[in-house]
């Protein structure tokens, strides 16, 4: 568009319009500048809310139980662990899984744990270190699962937090009906 | 500007602002939760969607408040209409594509859904509602006077 063309109002306008994102950009990107550096990076990003999640309250009398938590992985990292024979474990439901997963990923949905839980157990050795992945953004699935298989026994359990979503992205094989 | 265009134009600026100070104000508190639903719409690359997570309310929030304090209401409005454009272009995709998500326009951790075609059509509204702010803001003050936009 020529800027000839318009009038100094509507020029004026659209300056300030312009403005107007340019500091809401600036708002933005300075209070969230961690999330989105992280997510370029492709490291973790909901870290403060996940991974460093306070302990439950107890009570003073009550025994103090140790409860352990599975540890972070990076996306650069698994293509290391899998080739030393980590397992993926896909933690969304069985119809996302069926459309589309990361290759070689088994699926145990978090809302179906109860069920699959004893097959899961029956197939794969509990020294076997277990990558837990879901639909990132957030998704606690994985890691909700992750604390389950710690419970279970699992000794090396590991959450890749950008899940499903960042694998795609980053061009990985995938697997599945689509 | 008329008794009655007076009254549109103050009406349809208030609930402008409140439908986006609202969405801004909801989708800010939980940027990760509003990046989750912004991939849901498959059109970003993982990362770009935390990026729209981290701008996106904070326009919507300065536009609203802009529109609530009736001070620079056409860029507001401008900026809003463009925005609602996009909006409406990405659910219109949702539909060609026969994805059926919740739309995220509001708040993300909501358990009931959105269909994208309600969404349009509220968008469609919103649309209605920005002409009219724009138009009477206009009327008010025609192109060449200092309307203290």
């Amino acid at each position: 568009m020529n800027d000839r063309h318009l009038s100094p109002t509507l020029r004026r306008i659209l300056l300030e319009a312009l403005i107007l994102c340019a500091f809401a950009m600036a708002v933005g990107l300075s209070l969230n500048y961690r999330m989105v550096l992280n997510a370029f990076t492709g490291k973790t990003v909901t870290g403060p809310k996940i991974f460093n999640a306070p302990p439950a309250e107890q009570s003073p009398t009550a025994p103090v139980v140790e409860q352990a938590f599975p540890d972070p992985v990076e996306l650069e990292e698994l293509d290391g662990l899998l080739t030393e024979g980590a397992l993926l474990v896909d933690a969304r439901n069985a119809i996302d899984y069926a459309k589309s997963h990361l290759q070689g990923a088994v699926s145990l949905p978090l809302g179906e744990v109860d069920a699959r839980l004893a097959a899961f157990i029956a197939q794969v050795p509990k020294e076997r270190p277990l990558i837990l992945y879901c639909n990132g953004f957030g998704c606690p699935d994985s890691f909700d699962l992750g604390v389950r298989l710690l419970q279970e026994g699992f000794q090396e359990v590991l959450v890749f937090e950008g899940g499903y979503p960042q694998w795609r992205d980053a061009g990985l094989p995938l697997e599945g009906e689509k | 500007m008329s008794r009655l265009a007076s009254i549109i134009y103050h009406l349809s600026r208030l609930i402008l602002a409140g439908v986006f100070i609202y969405a801004g104000v909801i989708k800010g508190t939980d940027p990760v939760a509003f990046a989750g639903q912004v991939a849901n719409y498959q059109l970003l690359p993982y990362a770009w969607n935390y990026l729209v997570a981290a701008i996106l309310p904070y326009i919507e929030l300065l536009c609203g408040m802009l529109l609530l304090l009736n001070k620079r209401v056409r860029p507001a409005v401008l900026v809003l209409f463009v925005l609602n454009l996009v909006f409406m272009l990405a659910l219109s995709s949702l539909i060609v594509r026969g994805i059926d998500i919740d739309c995220g326009c509001f708040n993300p951790d909501a358990e009931s859904k959105t269909s994208p075609l309600m969404a349009l059509w509220r968008d469609a509204g919103l649309m209605l509602l920005l002409i009219s702010v724009w138009m009477l803001r206009y009327r008010q003050h025609p192109p060449g006077t200092n309307d203290g936009d």
